[in-house]
């Protein structure tokens, strides 16, 4: 009996997932009854259609990625700028204190050419507060809006002020995807460049890196390792949502399940290539994503894997 | 080589430094106790311009560095600085952490940069460990990592901010070795610190600020055993138990 406890105690996690995956193919086995039954599975539908769903998916990959990669160019810039929250009107004031103390040490320059610099400076800071801003209504916008609402949008935009653009269905979709995954890859940025310790920017600073130069070498490469995980979602949250471009005319899976003629009859097929198809896809790509992690895993950083004794499953995030 | 006059510094409405002058000679160590919130560490950072002093000047071998036209990167080369919390870079393992100043500050090429982070790690006695990260080094080699890396600019100067108060008593006396061969081999040194052993035996001068201000100046001996103001002499008493 003793002996018994302990194996399903050592032994749980086999349990559990064994668990899970038999209710996941015993609800895929009710659906499959439900809508095949007796008559069958019409095999000669799959193979006879699948190539144009494979098409269509590859539309989706396609817009996607490139939405993706323009959304985090976006992202980024917006994140970073979303991480300074206040308007610098301390580092303003201290330019001012300086360039007023070295007027009265040594009144050198101009009148005109010390306005000019107060001018300026004025500019400088305002422009930065005023972008800053801008980046905060705009992810709240994105975030706060339906992506369908968005894409018609987009569409909506284009006919009335490019209206030669139009019918580019594909180019609205991946312009208004691209909108849409940089709002949400904004706060991903924000959060993970936040995440890295203001300390490595100083250390990073005492020893004589700009700005600039720090977020190369020091901050971003720590950050990008802390939103793998995150950026992957938004992939595949984004992948998934742009199968929503059947509204401007792009040919994916959506349209034709809606159009096709053999939608009474062959409804689980239809179903079947599609979830095969994107199952294949994102599952695949999350395994590749976490081939990635392991390699770029350093000691210390990010969320460790911690080996316990067996029949205990922990994540502990460090620094 | 250090000169640091009438410094006045505001966090809003916290006056945190008000009014500092002093000078510190080449090959000089200088060591700033005074209790916590009394300026200690925003002084160091005035000084490298981690933070900028509302007014006041600085001057690192002669150069008034706080004023337009001085690249605050620059200046900060010219002075190392270890931190309270290592702050090695997480990312990078020990060398690396040494390297990377070298090889994308000062644009060294890479072959020379390791061979002197090698040089250096073996200066502080961690020639074995270069390709540990900071997360399977213990308290005290990180710091000496730090130092290492801080070194690796080749500054003039060094600035240390509690280099030992993160740490285990354990692996004080090793960051406090380097420390001592550091001072003894002639760098000029400002070390913000409560090690009192430390600071009778290496430092030339003592400096005791409280409140922003620095209330009295004087030897080891001078400050310890015959304080003369009585802010110093309680908080002396304090710390020497």
């Amino acid at each position: 009996m003793a002996n018994w406890r302990k194996f399903l105690r050592d032994r749980w996690r086999y349990f559990d997932a064994a668990l899970a995956l038999a209710v996941i193919i015993g609800s895929l086995v009710y659906i499959y009854e439900l809508l095949v039954g007796s008559r069958g599975l019409d095999v000669a539908y799959i193979t006879r259609n699948y190539p144009l769903y494979l098409h269509a998916v590859f539309t989706n990959v396609y817009a996607t990625t490139i939405a993706f990669v323009v959304g985090m160019a976006l992202g980024f810039s917006v994140g970073w700028l979303r991480t300074a929250r206040s308007l610098s009107v301390a580092k303003f004031a201290a330019s001012m204190r300086v360039e007023k103390r070295e007027r009265q040490e040594a009144p050198s320059g101009s009148e005109v050419t010390r306005r000019l610099l107060v001018v300026l400076s004025l500019l400088w800071y305002g422009t930065k507060y005023v972008v800053r801003r801008v980046g905060d209504g705009f992810v709240e916008i994105i975030r706060g809006t339906p992506l369908y609402v968005q894409i018609l949008f987009a569409s909506s935009f284009f006919i009335v002020f490019l209206p030669q653009y139009a019918s580019e269905g594909i180019l609205i979709g991946i312009i208004a995807l691209a909108i849409n995954t940089g709002g949400y890859q904004a706060e991903i940025f924000r959060a993970g460049l936040q995440t890295v310790h203001s300390g490595q920017i100083e250390a990073a600073r005492a020893i004589g890196f700009s700005r600039l130069k720090a977020m190369r070498y020091v901050i971003l490469p720590q950050a990008l390792r802390l939103i793998i995980p995150p950026l992957t979602n938004e992939y595949i949250g984004l992948f998934k949502a742009s199968t929503f471009l059947f509204v401007l005319g792009v040919q994916t899976e959506i349209s034709y399940i809606a159009q096709h003629e053999g939608f009474a009859g062959d409804v689980f097929e239809i179903f079947a290539i599609v979830t095969a198809i994107f199952l294949a896809i994102t599952v695949t790509l999350s395994f590749v994503v976490q081939a990635l992690e392991r390699r770029f895993r350093i000691p210390g950083l990010g969320i460790e894997q911690v080996r316990l004794p067996r029949g205990v499953r922990t994540a502990r995030v460090v620094g | 080589m250090i000169r640091v006059e009438d410094i006045q510094k505001h966090f809003g409405a916290l006056h945190v430094l008000r009014g500092i002058t002093f000078d510190v000679q080449k090959a000089e160590a200088i060591v700033i106790i005074g209790p916590s919130g009394s300026g200690k560490s925003t002084l160091l950072r005035c000084i490298n311009l981690l933070v900028e002093p509302d007014s006041g000047k600085v001057f690192i071998d002669g150069v008034h560095v706080n004023r337009h036209g001085i690249r605050h990167e620059w200046v900060r080369q010219q002075v190392g600085m270890v931190f309270q919390s290592f702050n090695l870079f997480t990312h990078l393992t020990a060398i690396e952490n040494v390297t990377l100043g070298l090889t994308r500050v000062k644009g060294i090429p890479h072959d020379q940069a390791i061979e002197k982070a090698r040089k250096l790690l073996a200066r502080v006695g961690l020639a074995a460990k270069e390709n540990a990260y900071p997360a399977e080094l213990s308290g005290g080699q990180q710091q000496r990592v730090a130092i290492a890396r801080a070194l690796a600019m080749d500054p003039k100067a060094m600035l240390f901010d509690e280099p030992t108060s993160a740490l285990d008593p354990e692996y004080i006396r090793e960051v406090l070795d380097v420390m001592t061969v550091l001072a003894r081999e002639g760098m000029t040194m400002i070390v913000v610190t409560h090690e009192m052993g430390f600071a009778s035996n290496v430092a030339s001068r003592i400096l005791f600020m409280d409140a922003g201000k620095i209330i009295e100046e004087g030897t080891a001996e001078d400050i310890f055993q015959n304080p003369k103001e009585d802010r110093t002499r309680s908080f002396v008493s304090k710390i020497l138990r």
